[in-house]
């Protein structure tokens, strides 16, 4: 999420690429190996991601999810 | 007793326990203390009890789709206002849909829990305020094309600082709806809720003491969490897929499409709702609190009901929500009837897809809306403006085991309806009809639920009446040979007695299931008739015995009765 200098408004709101979900902070913000552009929240949703990229259908449910 | 993992499960019962008797007590407050029928009547409420790091630990039994919303909201709440900039008395209120939230209505409510110096806990209450501004006096303009249509958002703001108003918030909110007395006093109510939760909150934690506490809590996620790492482990392995429809989004005639992939490996699973529909331009986009909460409301479905409902359950489901897509919407677009109408049948994709794995747990759809009927007026004799919010029942679905219960609230909801006293005492309106709809359940060896039908008439005032629902078009399915239930419809009539129409037909709009703004006059008619569940298994596997008790009671017809089970006369 990028917010205003001013703190008061948001002026772009950040979603992970793969879930979805709200990224407020870019410590939390991993980067596309594959440098396409992308932003994922998390490692899992970028293995996730490539995999399904690779043409897997059921993707390897593997790790923890960190929510 | 304590458990080979140095869990004493004694404490933990009797603390969490004791957790949700606090929520249940925040919720009889607010509900004994507000203005509005959608708080005191319907209870589309729900309280809970969260950590400092945004965790559910406890929740009472009131509106699902909020307990499984709760933790996203947290968690976005706490990225703006972080905990060293919040201090005891302190209540902050949030409803942006976009920062977390669920939808425009729905306010959260959160009150720290100090214990000497330190923030331990935050009690918790959502609830949805019937009037937010916006189009349509009641919150739901179904016709809407962006956020803004829809009402006020509020970001995570304080409403108290140190105990006191924050008359600035408080002001700039009641300037943007048209109810600001009854807003005022909704509010009211749920701030005496988080605030007495807190108080009884600080109590338990001084009876156990606060690292019994603490290490309980811990316990109690970790348990809640092996319990439903426990139920996913009994699903077999694989992909799993389903797809369901929303009739049209209000503003154009396309239907819109739920598509659910779950995979499951192990005791995990990752739900992807990827080749759901673009967002629309109409209001029933989910935002992506509501892919979460329609996700685990659909997975406690379906898993014991006795595991502990905090945060610790959802740790093995992973849930990915495309975002610009109708279940994870981008700003600005619409999205209020996300929460009503997507809800169900993103959690109704869920069940779809898992009962494919395991059809013992699974259940046909229910009616999937809230029926989303809302009014405003001037009330001449208090000169003072009404809304309402009333939410009405559907049919819920057959399961393999039993019949879909009648007239039930949709799966997101567990919510009442208004009484007609109370309804008819409050609001210009005569209740002329009410009863539960012949033939609406789908046909199955286990019957689906049965909608209901009400007329009512609107008495010596003029009203303003919005609906945004669904199913008009796409009916409740079965599953395993069962039939669809009935769709519903919305119909009125005109005071000279004249054929019931559609609101397309009467008033020119552009759906049938979701209109705005049109007034209904003295004397005019108008009549809701809620979609019914599907049915489960082959009609002729039910017992003759059962479709004779139906016939009896009214709940199917002799027509029904003959061509759907292939009942005769002589089965009586």
């Amino acid at each position: 999420m990028r917010f205003a200098e001013s703190g008061y408004y948001i002026e772009q709101y950040v979603k992970c690429d793969n879930c979805g979900v709200l990224i407020y902070r870019d410590e939390k913000l991993s980067t596309d190996p594959a440098q396409t552009g992308l932003v994922f929240c998390t490692e899992w949703c970028i293995d996730w991601h490539q995999q399904k990229l690779a043409g897997k259908d059921v993707p390897t449910v593997a790790g923890e999810f960190d929510h | 007793m304590t458990t080979r993992q140095g869990m004493d499960l004694v404490t933990m019962n009797i603390i969490e326990n004791t957790m949700i008797t606090v929520c249940r007590e925040m919720g009889i407050t607010l509900m004994k203390t507000s203005y509005s029928t959608i708080f005191n009547e319907a209870l589309d409420f729900t309280c809970g009890i969260a950590s400092p790091t945004g965790e559910m630990l406890a929740v009472a039994e009131f509106c699902p789709a909020q307990i499984g919303g709760m933790p996203l909201l947290i968690r976005s709440c706490l990225e703006e206002i972080p905990l060293s900039d919040i201090d005891p008395g302190d209540i902050i209120v949030h409803n942006d849909p976009y920062r977390g939230g669920l939808h425009t209505p729905e306010h959260t409510l959160f009150c720290p829990v100090y214990i000497g110096d330190e923030l331990v806990a935050f009690t918790v209450a959502i609830g949805h305020v019937a009037e937010v501004g916006g189009m349509v006096p009641g919150g739901f303009p179904s016709e809407a094309t962006e956020i803004f249509h829809e009402g006020i958002r509020v970001p995570p703001v304080k409403i108290k600082k140190r105990g006191e108003d924050v008359p600035e918030v408080w002001k700039m909110w009641l300037a943007n709806v048209r109810t600001p007395r009854y807003n005022y006093g909704d509010m009211r109510a749920m701030i005496a809720g988080v605030e007495q939760g807190s108080q009884r909150l600080a109590e338990v934690i001084k009876k156990y003491g606060l690292d019994t506490f603490k290490r309980t809590c811990r316990d109690l996620m970790d348990y809640a969490e092996a319990r439903m790492r426990a139920e996913i482990a009994d699903i077999p392995d694989g992909r799993y897929d389903f797809v369901d429809y929303m009739d049209n989004d209000g503003v154009s005639d396309s239907e819109i499409r739920i598509e659910a992939h779950c995979y499951v490996g192990g005791d995990r699973i990752v739900v992807d709702f990827t080749g759901s529909s673009p967002q629309v331009a109409g209001p029933i986009n989910a935002t992506l609190g509501v892919a979460w909460s329609a996700t685990y409301n659909a997975i406690l479905h379906l898993t014991d009901p006795s595991i502990p409902k905090n945060s610790g359950c959802f740790r093995p489901i992973k849930v990915l929500a495309p975002r610009g897509s109708v279940v994870n919407v981008d700003f600005p677009a619409p999205e209020v009837g996300g929460n009503t109408e997507a809800h169900p049948r993103i959690a109704g994709a869920v069940i779809g897809a898992l009962a494919q794995a395991d059809p013992a747990r699974g259940m046909a759809a229910e009616g999937g809306t809230h029926l989303n009927f809302v009014f405003g007026g001037q009330d001449e004799k208090n000169d003072e403006y009404f809304a309402c919010y009333d939410i009405e029942v559907v049919g819920w679905g057959a399961r393999p085991f039993a019949d879909g219960n009648n007239a039930t609230d949709s799966i997101n909801g567990n919510c009442r309806v208004i009484p007609t006293e109370v309804f008819e005492t409050r609001y210009p309106w005569l209740t002329e009809q009410y009863s539960l709809r012949e033939d609406s359940g789908g046909s199955g060896q286990f019957r689906g639920g049965l909608g209901t039908s009400k007329t009512w008439r609107c008495l010596d005032t003029e009203i303003t009446c919005t609906q945004l629902t669904d199913r008009h078009d796409h009916q409740a399915w079965g599953l395993e040979g069962g039939g669809p239930g009935a769709a519903g419809q919305t119909l009125y009539q005109a005071s000279d007695g004249a054929a019931w129409q559609t609101m397309v037909d009467a008033f020119n709009k552009r759906s049938t299931s979701k209109w705005s703004n049109v007034v209904i006059k003295p004397g005019e008619r108008i009549q809701l008739l809620t979609p019914g569940g599907g049915g489960w298994g082959n009609p002729a596997d039910r017992e003759p015995e059962q479709v004779a008790a139906d016939l009896a009671d009214e709940l199917i017809s002799e027509t029904a009765a003959t061509r759907d089970y292939g009942f005769r006369g002589e089965d009586k």
